[in-house]
């Protein structure tokens, strides 16, 4: 089951703060959806450095982003599904 | 936008560079606080006492340019992805030089010593000029937002030509040359310090850092694009009809750059309105007053207010309040930032890094702004109401204000300290 995280409204670096909390409790395999209203390159780097891989959709206003375990990649079904916004 | 993905540790200055600008201001005003709650009512009786330049100095170049000069080490790398050339020794010899020419610069005028004065000045202006220099570099070195960039290039401008004028005023106090219409250039000088760089910077920094913190729209274009050349262009046809001897008509220049603020202070006003987390925050608090204080200082201008009252608005309601109240922003942003990037270069995954509102508590920043705004009350009412003894009052209560955020943020910075020794 994918958690979905939305931290649209919220000012840096609580999106950050946030995202790092919910990978500390995701569970092995798990899937964390992000709701950002911008691009967070900043994540990027950590997740890299954390062993997580990501795939990111949208516009500016409105990003969705997933992240996963770098070794537990998802199925093309997980990738495709809509988070509810 | 803030692009914090250029906010980088090989990019940014040590933290210890604009942190030790950011701890040493507070003691600024708490000296002026002090100073005011020792020469009373007499300091505020006339904006040409001793008393009240020394005042005036001690907040303007001891707290607020102080701040001002840290946080311009920092912005470049982050807003404009351009590193201050050699920073740590640049930040070094710029904080003392202003440090020590603020405090020489101050006892030369409450007492009169015409060494200090003349020393003081010297060294503050010293100080000044080679961080606008290095900023400067940094500037035109750099690319993202125009708007941010044009106004600290022009605030970096007005800040040389306050320096100039500054000099100049030292010069005919100390009777080396003769200053004919000497209130005109103080008015000058004044308004280059206050309205050209302490307003222009504040002016490009609200412009990311509003939206960035309080989640609001963006300022509009025409704004961000208009209100610093304006502000500046109405300075400078100042400047030029006071130099043609014309200091009445130098008043209208005078007036665009005063239309200028209250349009950018009733549009903050209008964003911060409109951000879209209704949490009323200490650094919210802040810039609501201070911006009242913008409308009310423009209101009283225009209407014949007295020019002591106008003073204590703009210096202590904005050039005390809004510093304090982004500090409580930046300084624990910047905290929690270096340890991110310490954790991650450790790769000490285990440890968890405190969020950042730990770094000085919400409920603490609050208690700062209730003795911010008693004491902006009370040296308002001093200003405005002489002879009842308030200024005493007043300046204690400026005194303790200051006092407490110099331990708040002394505690940000300890809490950081304590934090980095884990990796």
């Amino acid at each position: 089951m994918a958690q979905v995280l939305d931290v649209r409204t919220l000012p840096p670096p609580e999106p950050l703060e946030r995202v790092l909390d919910a990978l500390t409790a995701l569970p092995n395999g798990g899937r964390l959806w992000v709701l950002h209203r911008r691009e967070p390159f900043p994540l990027y780097d950590m997740l890299q450095t954390m062993g997580y891989s990501w795939r990111v959709r949208g516009r500016e206003g409105h990003f969705e982003i997933l992240i996963w375990d770098s070794g537990a990649p998802p199925t093309r079904a997980e990738l495709s599904w809509n988070p509810p916004c | 936008m803030l692009n914090t993905a250029g906010l980088r540790l090989d990019q940014a200055p040590p933290l210890t560079v604009p942190f030790a600008f950011f701890l040493g201001a507070p003691p600024f005003a708490v000296a002026a606080g002090l100073l005011l709650a020792w020469q009373g009512e007499g300091a505020l009786a006339a904006r040409w006492t001793p008393a009240a330049l020394a005042l005036a100095h001690l907040i303007a170049l001891g707290f607020l340019s102080q701040i001002l000069c840290g946080a311009l080490l920092q912005l470049p790398p982050v807003l404009a992805g351009a590193p201050v050339p050699r920073v740590v020794p640049v930040g070094r010899a710029a904080q003392a030089l202003l440090a020590t020419g603020t405090a020489l610069l101050c006892v030369g005028l409450a007492l009169g010593w015409g060494l200090a004065l003349g020393v003081g000045a010297l060294g503050a202006a010293a100080g000044l000029t080679l961080l606008a220099g290095a900023v400067a570099v940094a500037l035109s070195r750099g690319r993202g937002s125009v708007d941010t960039r044009r106004a600290m290039g022009l605030g970096l401008g007005a800040l040389a030509v306050t320096v100039v004028l500054g000099l100049m005023l030292s010069a005919a106090l100390l009777g080396w040359v003769r200053l004919p219409g000497l209130p005109g250039w103080v008015d000058l000088h004044l308004g280059w310090g206050l309205l050209g760089w302490a307003g222009l910077i504040l002016m490009g920094v609200g412009y990311q850092v509003v939206p960035m913190f309080h989640v609001t729209p963006a300022y509009p274009g025409w704004l961000r694009s208009w209100s610093a050349p304006l502000a500046a262009g109405g300075l400078v046809a100042a400047t030029v009809l006071t130099l043609a001897g014309q200091a009445q008509r130098a008043t209208w220049g005078l007036g665009l750059v005063a239309a200028c603020f209250a349009v950018f202070a009733l549009t903050t006003l209008d964003r911060q309105r409109r951000r879209e987390r209704p949490i009323l925050d200490a650094t919210l608090l802040h810039w609501r007053l201070a911006m009242a204080c913008v409308l009310a200082a423009v209101l009283l201008w225009f209407t014949g207010g007295r020019a002591e009252t106008i003073g204590v608005l703009l210096l202590v309601g904005v050039g005390v309040g809004l510093p304090s109240g982004m500090l409580f922003k930046i300084m624990p942003f910047l905290s929690w930032f270096h340890l991110q990037q310490r954790q991650l270069a450790a790769r000490r995954f285990d440890l968890r890094i405190p969020h950042m509102h730990a770094f000085i508590p919400e409920r603490r920043a609050r208690i700062h702004w209730g003795l911010h705004l008693v004491a902006l009350g009370l040296l308002v009412a001093a200003t405005l109401a002489p002879g009842r003894g308030l200024a005493p009052l007043a300046g204690l209560a400026l005194a303790l204000s200051a006092g407490y955020l110099g331990l708040l943020l002394i505690g940000c910075y300890l809490r950081y300290r304590a934090l980095s020794r884990r990796f």
